[in-house]
């Protein structure tokens, strides 16, 4: 693996892979910014093969794997050639609907990855009901830059780390100075958090939890009600669910979200148990 | 043959794009979005669009995709 050092050079790649491809396929859909930021923490690795290029992503203790390939048979022939696959710990995300995912999901697991989880991308429309109040003593409020470390450990115990895309120290910072994470306080403890990235007309719920030692004040309904107030001009409400977690999937349905049929596939390398 | 605009809908009814001067920015398509996008402009007018070619400023409006695709050689 080499090191990725500018944005060029993975368009690049990408072009590499899809000159002359016959069915070409991706897993590989970062925003420009997002992909700069990973070039920029030397967090993104490349490999140029004929007819692919893969891109690794160091998360924590794993890699996330990214491919582009000018068809299948190359996907599951160079996949399985990579040494990577046996020795580290990788993760591989296959993002869109059922039977886009079908042909390259069986692909990846010849090629010897195996399933590991299933997300599912809900969605709602516009909100237009009022909100409710917070709950006695807490107050509703955007969490600040110096709560980054202690949301990050919240949402460590509360998450999958190898399927949920968790973010960074970093992120949460960033997060927190956009006022991108809505948080339920009482002084200086945080019960509750809600962390969500908005563009425009559209917004993603990243993260929703409630730390075990306040649950049942009705926390999680305040922040949710609170983030849906504050997003009046949004039109489309997003997030993404393990599609296990039926809990969670009843609570979200609660508040008018429906899976709208994007499906996040996710295998793993040998290294990794399921 | 469909237009942009009606790929566009079949990808995002919801939303208005012929009020958007930055699809992107108002968040009327995600990156997942920009590649539903591709593949179906690709099979729709028979053409590759060039992996250096999937940066924003190329979906950001109906001109700039139109943009696009006459440099595939599509007349629109």
């Amino acid at each position: 693996m080499d090191p990725v050092h500018n944005f060029e050079d993975v368009m690049d790649a990408i072009q590499r892979a899809k000159a002359g491809a016959t069915d070409f396929r991706t897993n590989f859909f970062p925003t420009q910014p997002k992909l700069e930021s990973w070039v920029a923490r030397r967090e993104l690795w490349g490999i140029v093969r004929d007819g692919a290029s893969f891109f690794f992503r160091k998360d924590r203790d794993f890699w996330h794997f990214y491919f582009c390939v000018g068809n299948l048979p190359v996907l599951q022939k160079e996949v399985a050639l990579l040494s990577e696959m046996k020795y580290q710990r990788v993760v591989v995300d296959l993002i869109g609907s059922e039977s886009a995912n079908g042909e390259m999901d069986a692909a990846l697991q010849s090629a010897g990855l195996r399933p590991y989880a299933r997300l599912q991308r809900m969605s709602r429309a516009a909100w237009h009901e009022q909100s409710n109040v917070a709950p006695a003593d807490f107050e509703i409020v955007h969490a600040n830059k110096v709560d980054a470390p202690t949301i990050l450990k919240l949402i460590e115990c509360h998450f999958d780390r190898f399927s949920q895309q968790l973010p960074t120290l970093c992120d949460l910072e960033s997060a927190a100075q956009k006022d991108q994470i809505l948080s339920a306080k009482l002084g200086d403890k945080i019960g509750a958090v809600l962390f969500f990235e908005t563009q425009g007309l559209a917004s993603t719920i990243r993260f929703w939890l409630v730390d075990n030692n306040f649950r049942v004040r009705r926390l999680g309904s305040a922040l949710m009600l609170a983030y849906f107030a504050t997003h009046n001009q949004v039109r489309r409400f997003t997030l993404w669910v393990n599609c296990n977690n039926e809990n969670a999937i009843q609570k979200y349905r609660h508040y008018g979200y429906a899976s709208d049929g994007l499906v996040d596939q996710v295998l793993v390398s040998s290294m990794i148990s399921t | 043959m469909n237009s942009v605009i009606d790929i566009l809908k079949e990808i995002r009814p919801e939303f208005d794009f012929a009020s958007s001067r930055d699809f992107l920015a108002d968040g009327l398509l995600d990156s997942f979005d920009i590649v539903t996008l591709v593949a179906k402009l690709d099979r729709n007018y028979g053409i590759s669009i060039h992996g250096t070619d999937i940066i924003p400023e190329n979906f950001q409006t109906v001109p700039a995709i139109q943009t696009l695709l006459r440099k595939n050689g599509v007349k629109v």
